[in-house]
């Protein structure tokens, strides 16, 4: 299986009979899950309707983990994690492996919405409390993330890089912040939070084992 | 125009950490067209980024694997595109085999470059400042497993955010659009609950009426944040009507 996943169009059967994994068990897996999961992309790009539910299974906890870190609110969160399931599924086509893996892609479209929509929120909440009350509440999000060989590894590396840069991608990434509210909020140039969202990616990709490698 | 632009290239992280504007996202997108290199650095960093997100991974609710597998069969799929690949997404390697793609990646880049200038004066006149010492504290509230967040608009003006941690005891204070106030007077921040009416803080504004980030410590259980207008020398107690008042009272 592992020779499969930079086969472009390769049909793999996807059949009841199959275990695609549950949640979570990919991570560990030697395999790992980025090979298979770009070949279920594939097959969801044709309608595949097993192959999506064999997707559902590997990435919805990922899309919705990240959801709740970013909006810190589960109702909210499981929203757009189905909003990002279905896209995933209505945009497969343009899944192109040869550009990233398939983990990066959804990742890509999970964090990109729930970017979207904390922001939305934030103007919206605006615009609703000019007209009502000058409180508004949040609703507290209990962290109820797995504990995981992955989340160790990712805190590790995280905790290699300088503390600016940490700052940088943590604020931007976990917290749905610009570059230039990040600069706001440390009080730093904008180009050196520029610089140190990209000098820190680098790093944190370095520490992860660098690129093309296999989860 | 775009594709030489140096400065653009620099955006690399804060893109793929989707730390952009929805503008400087569209100036960016076009720019990869024309930047190979981009790309493959793109594609590397997205895999770190993307490991960031995974490490989160929580447990859906079972029921609504069933709901969104029957929406998925009820929804229409993008059909597969040969020669234009999503440019958005990183994808613009197809893209040099077409001039209309090209061409509407320009206008676009056009768009976003006249609003990218306004946006880059914003971020300019942050960077006089010296607020090292307190951005851990800063940071540390934001990242804060308990940190809340509120926003409510200023009644003179202004829309003001505050991420408050119940378990630090400190508050983080942002605002912007505030309105400018002659010299004689300033804005003060309050901590007001049942232990009265404390200072928290006289607050600088600076261009595009913006202030903060300023920490706010000694929190406790039931304060709201408020602000009010004082003579320039800050006051003890309040001696106007709040001109905001958040309360960051979780559930």
């Amino acid at each position: 299986m592992g020779s499969e996943h930079d086969a472009r169009g390769k049909r793999v059967t996807a059949g009841p009979q199959r275990a695609w994994g549950h949640p979570g068990a990919g991570a560990r897996s030697p395999l790992g899950p980025a090979s298979r999961l770009d070949d279920l992309l594939a097959n969801v790009a044709r309608g595949d309707e097993l192959a999506y539910e064999a997707v559902y299974d590997l990435t919805s906890g990922w899309v919705l983990g990240v959801a709740r870190k970013v909006l810190r609110d589960p109702a909210m969160a499981e929203e757009v994690m189905q909003e990002v399931m279905l896209e995933i599924w209505r945009r497969a086509s343009r899944f192109d492996p040869v550009l990233g893996s398939g983990t990066a892609w959804v990742m890509m479209l999970a964090h990109r919405r729930a970017v979207d929509r904390v922001r939305a929120e934030r103007s919206h909440a605006d615009r609703e409390m000019r007209a009502a009350t000058a409180v508004i509440e949040f609703d507290e999000v209990t962290e109820a993330v797995e504990a995981s060989l992955e989340r160790e590894r990712v805190q590790r590396c995280l905790a290699s890089l300088t503390q600016l840069q940490r700052e940088c991608v943590s604020l931007a990434y976990y917290g749905g912040y610009t570059y230039a509210e990040v600069a706001e909020l440390l009080g730093v140039p904008a180009g050196t939070v520029k610089t140190r969202m990209r000098d820190g990616l680098i790093r944190l990709r370095d520490c992860l084992g660098g690129p093309g490698v296999q989860r | 125009m775009t594709s030489d632009d140096p400065d653009l290239h620099t955006l690399v992280g804060a893109y793929v950490l989707d730390a952009v504007s929805p503008e400087e996202r569209a100036r960016f997108s076009a720019h990869l067209a024309w930047c190979s290199a981009c790309r493959a650095e793109i594609s590397e960093l997205r895999e770190a980024a993307a490991s960031l997100g995974t490490a989160q991974a929580a447990r859906a609710r079972p029921d609504l694997r069933a709901a969104t597998v029957a929406a998925a069969q009820l929804t229409g799929q993008l059909a597969p595109v040969i020669a234009r690949k999503d440019i958005q997404a990183g994808h613009g390697r197809a893209a040099r085999s077409s001039g209309a793609i090209r061409w509407i990646s320009a206008a676009a880049a056009a768009i976003a470059v006249a609003a990218g200038v306004a946006f880059g004066t914003h971020a300019v006149d942050m960077q006089g400042r010296d607020s090292r010492h307190a951005s851990g504290i800063v940071t540390d509230v934001l990242l804060a497993p308990d940190a809340v967040m509120r926003s409510a608009p200023v009644r003179t003006g202004g829309m003001a955010i505050v991420v408050a941690s119940r378990r630090k005891h400190m508050a983080v204070f942002i605002a912007h659009g505030l309105r400018s106030l002659p010299r004689t007077s300033r804005y003060e921040l309050w901590l007001m609950g049942p232990r009265g009416e404390r200072p928290a803080g006289l607050l600088a504004v600076h261009r595009g009426g913006m202030a903060g980030p300023a920490v706010i410590s000694g929190m406790s259980r039931g304060d709201m944040v408020g602000l009010t207008v004082e003579p320039a020398s800050g006051s003890l107690k309040p001696t106007s009507v709040p001109v905001l008042m958040i309360s960051p009272r979780g559930r």
